[in-house]
C-alpha cells in the first residue's frame, strides 16, 4: 500500500481551512483524521463530510499519531501552534502571513529544523496556472530581464477577526501584501528585497479598526522594482471577491496576468448584482496536494518558512515606511 | 476665427486635420522646419505650408497658434506668440520647468492673449464620465485609483523624445496626462514617491500620488510597451468602483484576410470609433472660450501644478525619497 499521510487541522478560523479539507479529500495519499476548533458548530458540516475526529483542544489532536498539521488560526496564534506542532514531531502547513515578526517567523524556522520537521507557508497564488506560465515565460527569458512588477491583490474587508488587529496583526496592508509578494520574490529567485515604502488607511469602511487601503514599493538588490495594491476595496456591488494581477515589464516585452479572468458572467436577479464565477484550476487544491507530495516523496516542501518569511517581511517594513511616511531599509 | 499651426508631427498633424473640419474655424497655415512635412499636411488639409514661424505669423496673420512643438520649444513660442497678440494653443506640457510655466503665463497676461494647454485627457469621454462621478458623490469618498499609460517609444519616430532635456521623459510627457487628471479629480497632492528605468529603449515609472483627501493613486506609466498603446484607469472609493480600459472599449473589430510575410493568416483590427475625437472636442472648447472671452476646463495654473507634481515625481526617481508639496502647493512656495 502506498503511503498515507494523515493530517490535524488545527483552526478554521480562516476560511481557507475549507477547500484545503476539500482538496485534501480529493488526494489519496492523504486522510485528515483530526480536526480542532474551539466552536465545534462552526465546523459541524465540515466534520459530517470527512471521518475526523473532533478536538475541542488542539494538544490532544498533536498527542495522536498524524504526519502533519494544517494550521488556519488567526494571525496572531500561527507562531504558537507552529512551534507546538513542529516539537510534537509534526510537519507544518501554515496559513499566511507567517508571523507577525521577525523572530517569530525565525523562531518557527529554527524549531522546525531543530525537530526535523518541514514548515510550508501557504501560498496557494503560487499555482495559479496563469501564474505558472508567467514564471515560465520569464524563466525561459521570452520577455528579456525584468524591470519591473505591477501587483494587486484587492479584496472585500473580509470582516470578523481580521479587523480586530489583536488577532490579525494588521488590516490590508499585511494580509494582501504577502500573497503577490511571494509572487515577487519567486520570479526573483536570487534576489532580495532592499527597500520599502508603503501606504496604509482606512477609507472604505469607517467603522473598522485595522486599514483596508495599502499600497507598497520594493526595490529588489538587482535594481528590479514593483508595486502592490493590497487594498479591501472591492464592493458589495463588485461582481467577485477580488483580484491577482500581475503586471510585468521586461526588457523585451511585458506579460498581463489576470489570474482570475477564466470566469463566465452570472447575471442573476435573486443574487441583485452581476457575479463571475470562476471555472480555472483550483489553486487551493493544487497547493495541499503539493504540501502531501512532497511529505509523501520525502522531498523540501515547495513554498517554506523562508519564503513565508522573506514577503512577511516586506509587509512589517511597509508599517515602518507608514510610520516615517519615507522608504525604509529591510 | 484664423488658426495656425505650428509644427507638423504627430500632434501638428491633428490638431491641423481637426481643425479643418471645424466650423468656423480657418486653418491658415501649417509650419515646420522640415518644409517637406508642412507641405504634406498643407495638401492634406488645404492650407499654406511654411517653413519659418516667422513667415507664417507675418503672411498668414492667425488669430490663433497651435503649438504643436517638442517641449523644450513650448515655452518660447508661447512667449513669442504672446508678444504679437495670438492666442495660444499649446501641446502639454506647459513647459519643462515649473519657473518657465510661470513665464509662459505672465506673457500671456501681460499681452492679454489667452493660453490653452493640451491636457486632452480631460476630453476622452471615459475620463470625463469618472470626473463626473468623483464630483456627483457617486463613489463616495475615493479610496485607491490606478492610472495606467503605456505605449511604444516615441523616440523611434522622433529623436528629440529620447532627450530628457527636451521631452522630459514618460513622466513630463506622458504620465502628465494621468497627473492633471489626478489632480482634477483629487484636489491637493501631499506627497509623490517614484520608482523608475530608463535604458535606450525605454523608459519605465511607477508613481504613488498621496493626496490630502486621503486618496492613494498608483500610476503606471511606460514608453517602449511592445503592445498596442493602452490606457486604464480604476477609481475605488467607499461607494464602489469605477473602471474603464481602453483594450474593453473596442467596439468595433475589423479582421481582413491576409498573408502577411510572417505567415499570418488574417490582420485583426479592434477600434473604438467616435464622431469627434477627443482632440476635436478639447480644440472646439478652446476656440469656444476665444469667442466668448469665457474660461477653459484647463487652465494655465493647472497645467504648471501638474508639471510640478511630474517635476516631483521625477526628483522622488532620483533621490529614491518622497517628496512632500507644502499646503501652499501650485502657487508659489513648490517651484
Amino acid at each position: 500500500m502506498k503511503k498515507q499521510i494523515k493530517v490535524g487541522m488545527i483552526s478554521f478560523a480562516h476560511g481557507h481551512a475549507f477547500s484545503y479539507l476539500e482538496g485534501l479529500s480529493r488526494i489519496p495519499e492523504a486522510v485528515v483524521t483530526g480536526i480542532s476548533h474551539p466552536e465545534r458548530s462552526k465546523i459541524e458540516d465540515a466534520l459530517m463530510r470527512t471521518e475526523a475526529d473532533y478536538y475541542e483542544d488542539y494538544h490532544d489532536l498533536l498527542q495522536t499519531d498524524i504526519d502533519a498539521v494544517i494550521i488556519c488560526s488567526e494571525n496572531i496564534h500561527h507562531a504558537q501552534l507552529t512551534i507546538e506542532a513542529a516539537k510534537a514531531g509534526k510537519h507544518v502547513m501554515c496559513e499566511k502571513p507567517l508571523g507577525l515578526s521577525v523572530p517569530e517567523m525565525e523562531e518557527m524556522i529554527s524549531v522546525c529544523r531543530e525537530a526535523g520537521v518541514q514548515l510550508m507557508t501557504a501560498f496557494p497564488c503560487r499555482y495559479l496556472s496563469a501564474v505558472v506560465r508567467a514564471r515560465e515565460a520569464v524563466m525561459k527569458g521570452e520577455i528579456g530581464e525584468i524591470i519591473s512588477m505591477k501587483g494587486t491583490n484587492r479584496g472585500s474587508m473580509p470582516g470578523g477577526w481580521f479587523i480586530e488587529p489583536s488577532l490579525s496583526g494588521g488590516g490590508a496592508l499585511l494580509d494582501h501584501t504577502v500573497h503577490v509578494m511571494d509572487l515577487m520574490n519567486w520570479f526573483l529567485p536570487d534576489s532580495r528585497v532592499t527597500d520599502v515604502y508603503a501606504y496604509a488607511n482606512r477609507i472604505f469602511h469607517e467603522e473598522i479598526k485595522v486599514e483596508d487601503t495599502g499600497m507598497i514599493h520594493v526595490k529588489f538588490d538587482n535594481g528590479v522594482f514593483g508595486v502592490i495594491d493590497t487594498s479591501w476595496s472591492r464592493p458589495r456591488s463588485f461582481p467577485t471577491w477580488g483580484d491577482v494581477t500581475l503586471e510585468i515589464v521586461g526588457t523585451a516585452g511585458t506579460i498581463s496576468v489576470d489570474s482570475l479572468a477564466q470566469k463566465n458572467e452570472w447575471f442573476i436577479d435573486k443574487a441583485g448584482k452581476g457575479q463571475h464565477h470562476f471555472w480555472g484550476d483550483s489553486m487551493d487544491d493544487l497547493l495541499v496536494k503539493g504540501f502531501i507530495e512532497a511529505l509523501v516523496k520525502d522531498l523540501p516542501v515547495p513554498i517554506n518558512g523562508v519564503d513565508g518569511l522573506r514577503s512577511t517581511e516586506v509587509a512589517l517594513a511597509g508599517y515602518r515606511s507608514v510610520e516615517t511616511g519615507q522608504p525604509v531599509r529591510l | 476665427m484664423r488658426v495656425a499651426v505650428v509644427g507638423c508631427g504627430g500632434m501638428g498633424r491633428v490638431h491641423a486635420g481637426e481643425y479643418a473640419i471645424m466650423p468656423g474655424v480657418e486653418l491658415v497655415g501649417v509650419c515646420d522646419i522640415e518644409y517637406h512635412l508642412a507641405e504634406e499636411l498643407a495638401a492634406r488639409t488645404g492650407t499654406r505650408a511654411f517653413s519659418s514661424y516667422e513667415d507664417m505669423m507675418s503672411q498668414a496673420k492667425p488669430e490663433v497658434v497651435s503649438l504643436a512643438l517638442p517641449s523644450h520649444l513650448h515655452k518660447e513660442y508661447i512667449c513669442r506668440s504672446a508678444k504679437l497678440g495670438v492666442h495660444v494653443i499649446s501641446e502639454k506640457p506647459i513647459s519643462l520647468k515649473a519657473a518657465d510655466a510661470r513665464e509662459a503665463i505672465q506673457a500671456c497676461e501681460q499681452h492679454s492673449v489667452k493660453l490653452f494647454l493640451g491636457h486632452v485627457v480631460r476630453f476622452f469621454p471615459e475620463y470625463a464620465q469618472i470626473k463626473k462621478a468623483v464630483d456627483e458623490g457617486i463613489l463616495g469618498k475615493v479610496g485607491v485609483v490606478h492610472l495606467k499609460r503605456v505605449g511604444s517609444h516615441p523616440g523611434a519616430a522622433r529623436e528629440w523624445y529620447f532627450d530628457e532635456e527636451k521631452s522630459g521623459g514618460v513622466i513630463v510627457d506622458l504620465m502628465i496626462h494621468d497627473i492633471d487628471f489626478a489632480l482634477w479629480t483629487l484636489g491637493e497632492p501631499k506627497s509623490v514617491y517614484t520608482l523608475r528605468r530608463t535604458s535606450e529603449a525605454s523608459d519605465y515609472a511607477l508613481i504613488t500620488l498621496l493626496f490630502h483627501n486621503g486618496a492613494v493613486v498608483n500610476l503606471e506609466g511606460h514608453w517602449g510597451d511592445p503592445g498596442n498603446f493602452r490606457t486604464s484607469a480604476e477609481f475605488a472609493g467607499s461607494g464602489g468602483v469605477i473602471r474603464a480600459d481602453s483594450e474593453n472599449s473596442k467596439s468595433i473589430t475589423i479582421r481582413k484576410a491576409a498573408l502577411d510575410s510572417k505567415g499570418n493568416r488574417f490582420a485583426e483590427i479592434p477600434e473604438s470609433p467616435s464622431v469627434h475625437s477627443p482632440y476635436y472636442l478639447e480644440l472646439e472648447h478652446f476656440i469656444h472660450c476665444i469667442r466668448e472671452d469665457s474660461n477653459p476646463t484647463v487652465t494655465p495654473e493647472d497645467a504648471r501644478r501638474a508639471l510640478i507634481v511630474a517635476n516631483a515625481a521625477r526628483e522622488s526617481a532620483d533621490t529614491g525619497q518622497v517628496v512632500y508639496f507644502g499646503h501652499e502647493f501650485g502657487r508659489e512656495t513648490y517651484q
